[in-house]
């Protein structure tokens, strides 16, 4: 029984809503990158915090993805490139 | 309007694409298909193994918020008969966003006709997002006319569905439904079902699966009802 609440415990900790962070960046439009990020990826799966995986694996998750949600390529250059910007700010801000 | 032009237009010129998975058996979720998807779906629903429904349904998302399905056949077994019910249309905007609002908002319109039937089903789909656990609530307005026969029916709906991996997610699902025949609440029927529900998806495809078994007694309701729904995007 004290097992089964530890583990339900540690699931629920994994629980926290994540709210993909805010980034600005004057050269790209990052904005629009975060919408199509939170608003198609959400369709088979939830969202993976940015900072689970490396930079490098992240060009090769959307490109994996990008037919199946219906990305254009300027949809997948945004959300990449949000991707990988909001990768860049610290954990705690991004949290 | 020229969005929704300028959308068919970029349908009609871009591959055909996977529409959405669902995670519920039972219960909708408030996030639209993708512009320019296109998705077949399946559903077989069983009641009891005395009654076995069948969907054929296509799910096309029309606008970044906005996607119609069309039913264009359902049909049931019983031991006594095969026969096809009916076809409906089905329409879903979606308002706000599970993840980067505070709630996910959408509103679903049904319109369901068959052999003396007609059926109208409205929907408010609330939905949210924490890390990998998807909460969603339904509250569903039904009225349905068949034969010389009305009656009405209110559902509250509620599910939660934990993402093992980005490929399985399980979960569970809960109906509660208060059934006015010919509109009056005099029988009080109320009818709850609850149950598991698995869904695991691929490539282009998922199948979910939700069985649900009767927390009340109602003599006419099933005691057990499943249903799996396979999605193949096109």
């Amino acid at each position: 029984m004290k097992r089964l609440l530890f583990v339900s415990l540690g699931l629920l900790g994994g629980c926290a809503a994540y709210v993909p962070p805010i980034v600005t960046n004057e050269h790209v439009d990052l904005a629009q990158g975060r919408e199509l990020f939170a608003q198609r990826c959400i369709e088979c799966h939830t969202l993976p915090p940015v900072w689970h995986y490396s930079r490098e694996e992240w060009p090769r998750i959307v490109d994996s993805m990008a037919h199946r949600a219906s990305l254009r390529p300027n949809e997948r250059a945004a959300i990449l490139a949000y991707i990988l910007a909001a990768r860049d700010i610290p954990v705690e801000r991004a949290r | 309007m020229r969005a929704l032009f300028m959308s068919i237009l970029y349908m009609s010129i871009l591959p055909a694409c996977f529409a959405g998975v669902r995670h519920f058996g039972f219960v909708y979720e408030a996030p639209t298909s993708a512009p320019g998807s296109f998705e077949l779906e399946n559903w077989i629903t069983s009641k009891d193994a005395d009654q076995v429904a069948f969907r054929h349904e296509i799910e096309i998302g029309l606008t970044d918020h906005f996607q119609a399905s069309i039913y264009f056949a359902d049909w049931s077994w019983t031991k006594s008969e095969t026969r096809y019910d009916d076809a409906a249309l089905e329409l879903i905007y979606n308002f706000t966003n599970p993840v980067i609002d505070p709630i996910g908002l959408s509103i679903y319109q049904e319109i369901r006709g068959g052999d003396e039937l007609i059926e109208c089903e409205s929907k408010i789909i609330a939905q949210k997002n924490f890390g990998p656990l998807i909460l969603a609530y339904n509250a569903t307005v039904e009225a349905v006319w068949e034969d010389d026969e009305r009656e009405g029916e209110f559902t509250n709906a509620i599910g939660a569905s934990y993402e093992i991996s980005p490929r399985l997610s399980v979960g569970v699902e809960l109906l509660h439904e208060f059934v006015f025949p010919d509109w009056h609440d005099g029988e009080e029927i109320r009818n709850v079902f609850v149950g598991p529900n698995v869904s695991y998806r691929r490539a282009n495809w998922f199948v979910t699966v939700c069985a649900l078994a009767q927390a009340t007694s109602t003599p006419d309701e099933p005691d057990v009802q499943v249903r799996a729904i396979v999605g193949v995007g096109l």
